[in-house]
């Protein structure tokens, strides 16, 4: 599958991108040229040869918060998407085969999920908790999780009544050969394509959380908290949110377009079961349930 | 009208449990993160006895279930309970901070509704021309801008450079319209754009679908207008996805409420959870989020019932 994603520019674009943002989260905080948390007496400086992204109001140089920041603000994503991977596809693809008890019961959780007003509560849920990047973590991945649920779901159902899988069981084939052999191939797809959005969604909340001091604390810098200290400064430092914000936003759209590929080579099935980030004109599809 | 109701009733068995599980989630809060109203008043060095003795005060020694039914009973008849940390009445500071949220969620979904409206039926209608593709590409690309980019983008521009309107603070309507409009219009453009490109893109593709149906080449073959086709046979059965995205974004307009509040440093919703929360205020921090929900439900089933109305078929689905 990889192979064929590579084969579309789009997909070589958002590997590209996602590659050197993977570097970034890897090798940043060595590259650091000083100390993210040191502030000096040069203060608001423009950028220059010394510090090439100037210093904040602390004289910290924002080329090395930035760098040291990448790794808690792409690994928070990852997290964040692996988390609701596993909270949300398990019981996506036993609620069709459980009994009609926890299908309800999944069911309704999902909705309630889906229905509650998403930044408020990852805010405040985190902060009673302890507001460590764990917690966030915890509550942003739960929250999101239903997106995967219902995507396992769909596609499960779809399997569980071809006839292939009928003639299977009729055949004498348990439940968990079944899940096994047909389900998980097609539950695949839309997974892969699921995780690369609930990524981009996740790195936007986690930079959201860190803006507003939630998760990570200052003077720990992250992607969200340089913009947030860019804020204060706006009249002196106008083009200081520029950097951070172009990071941020290549980011999150190499992830969209990463789900794009994805969904393009793995072709109809996928494309039927989730929200289109991309336009089709021959599908009317439903709207992504999470987003920030 | 009965057929109205049904849609309600229906409606309402999916909400219930909805707001159910939410409430309880919230009210479960307090038991999940340890907290309690001593450490606030106290301070770290506090004697057990004395935790002990302002836990009875707020009722906190009693069995979980015997404070859920207490709390649950008062929440339905509007009394959110005390603050922990100034033992002023939530209700009433909830109240204050609704007009806030309220008023930049409803700016924003006015935005959103007109603008993404516009631009879907502007591109659906210039289908596959470079209209449909300049529209697309706009809308891709402020789909990736998170609410708080915009916020900093739109302070920087339209207040700190060119002065047109307030970078912060809040002014009640009954303070005069024009003030009112000059505060939230920033921060609801900044919360709209997720819902524009959302509303636009699904309205665009429902559209387009529709036009490909055969009832509209028949339209088209009995030699109807191009307007009364696209008002009676294309819009009423391509906007069901879009009003179904409109229902879904409510909750992160209001959610969305965090982050702008916190850029254009307003007392709403928002800035009152994430406050109350970093203080470990329990009780205020359930408030909002009882609050939230209800107006998630609430708008929610509104958006059922005209949807039901306006595209039948969905009615099946919900």
């Amino acid at each position: 599958m990889i192979r064929r994603v590579l084969r579309l520019t789009t997909g070589r674009i958002a590997f590209g991108i996602l590659a050197a943002i993977a570097f970034l989260a890897a090798f940043g905080p060595l590259l650091a040229p000083y100390d993210p948390l040191e502030g000096t007496t040069d203060i608001l400086a423009n950028p220059s040869g010394a510090h090439p992204l100037g210093t904040d109001y602390l004289g910290r140089d924002v080329l090395s918060r930035l760098l040291d920041g990448s790794r808690v603000s792409v690994l928070g994503a990852v997290q964040v998407a692996l988390l609701a991977l596993v909270v949300g596809v398990v019981p996506g693809i036993l609620s069709v085969y459980f009994g009609r008890a926890f299908e309800w019961v999944t069911l309704r959780l999902a909705d309630t999920l889906i229905a509650l007003p998403f930044l408020v509560f990852a805010v405040a849920v985190t902060a009673l908790l302890g507001n460590g990047i764990p917690q966030a973590m915890f509550v942003v991945g739960v929250m999101v999780s239903p997106l995967f649920y219902r995507v396992a779901r769909a596609a499960t159902l779809s399997v569980a009544r071809s006839q292939y899988v009928e003639a299977a069981i009729v055949a004498g084939a348990s439940v968990g050969w079944v899940v096994r052999r047909h389900v998980w191939v097609k539950v695949l797809p839309p997974i892969a394509v699921a995780l690369a959005n609930t990524t981009g969604v996740g790195f936007v909340v986690v930079s959201s959380l860190t803006f507003l001091g939630i998760g990570v604390q200052p003077p720990a810098p992250t992607w969200g908290g340089v913009l947030a200290a860019d804020l204060g400064y706006l009249s002196f430092q106008p083009w200081a949110p520029l950097v951070p914000t172009a990071l941020i936003m290549a980011t999150v759209w190499a992830c969209n377009l990463l789900a794009d590929a994805i969904r393009d080579v793995t072709g109809e099935a996928g494309r039927a079961l989730l929200n289109t980030r991309k336009l089709d004109p021959g599908k009317v599809t439903n709207g992504s349930p999470v987003a920030p | 009208m009965r057929r109205a109701l049904s849609i309600l009733a229906h409606s309402v068995a999916i909400f219930v449990p909805v707001f159910l599980v939410a409430t309880f989630v919230t009210f479960a809060l307090r038991a999940l993160s340890g907290l309690s109203p001593a450490s606030l008043q106290l301070g770290e060095s506090a004697t057990p006895e004395a935790i002990a003795q302002i836990e009875r005060q707020w009722g906190l020694d009693r069995p979980f279930l015997t404070q859920y039914l207490d709390w649950f009973g008062d929440m339905v008849t509007g009394d959110l309970g005390k603050s922990w940390y100034n033992g002023a009445d939530i209700s009433r500071l909830l109240v204050e901070g609704a007009a806030i949220s309220l008023s930049v969620a409803g700016l924003a979904l006015l935005i959103g509704v007109v603008f993404g409206f516009g631009f879907g039926v502007l591109a659906a209608l210039r289908r596959t021309t470079w209209v449909d593709r300049a529209i697309t590409g706009f809308m891709t690309f402020i789909s990736v801008m998170p609410s708080f980019v915009v916020g900093i983008a739109l302070v920087g521009v339209f207040a700190v450079g060119l002065g047109w309107f307030p970078s912060a603070g809040y002014s009640p309507a009954e303070r005069g319209l024009g003030t009112w409009l000059a505060h939230i219009t920033l921060p609801a453009i900044a919360l709209s754009f997720d819902t524009v490109s959302d509303v636009a893109r699904q309205l665009r593709a429902g559209l387009v679908a529709a036009y490909r149906e055969n009832y509209v080449t028949g339209a088209v073959v009995r030699g109807l207008g191009p307007r009364r086709i696209f008002f009676r046979h294309v819009l009423r059965n391509g906007v069901g996805p879009a009003l179904a995205v409109l229902g879904l974004k409510f909750p992160n307009l209001l959610g969305g409420a965090v982050v702008t509040e916190a850029i254009f440093g307003m007392a709403g919703f928002g800035q009152f959870a994430a406050n109350s929360a970093q203080r470990g205020d329990v009780p205020a921090v359930q408030g909002v989020l009882v609050v939230s929900v209800v107006l998630v439900v609430v708008f929610n089933l509104i958006v059922n019932v005209v949807l039901a109305r306006v595209a039948p078929a969905s009615a099946r689905g919900v």
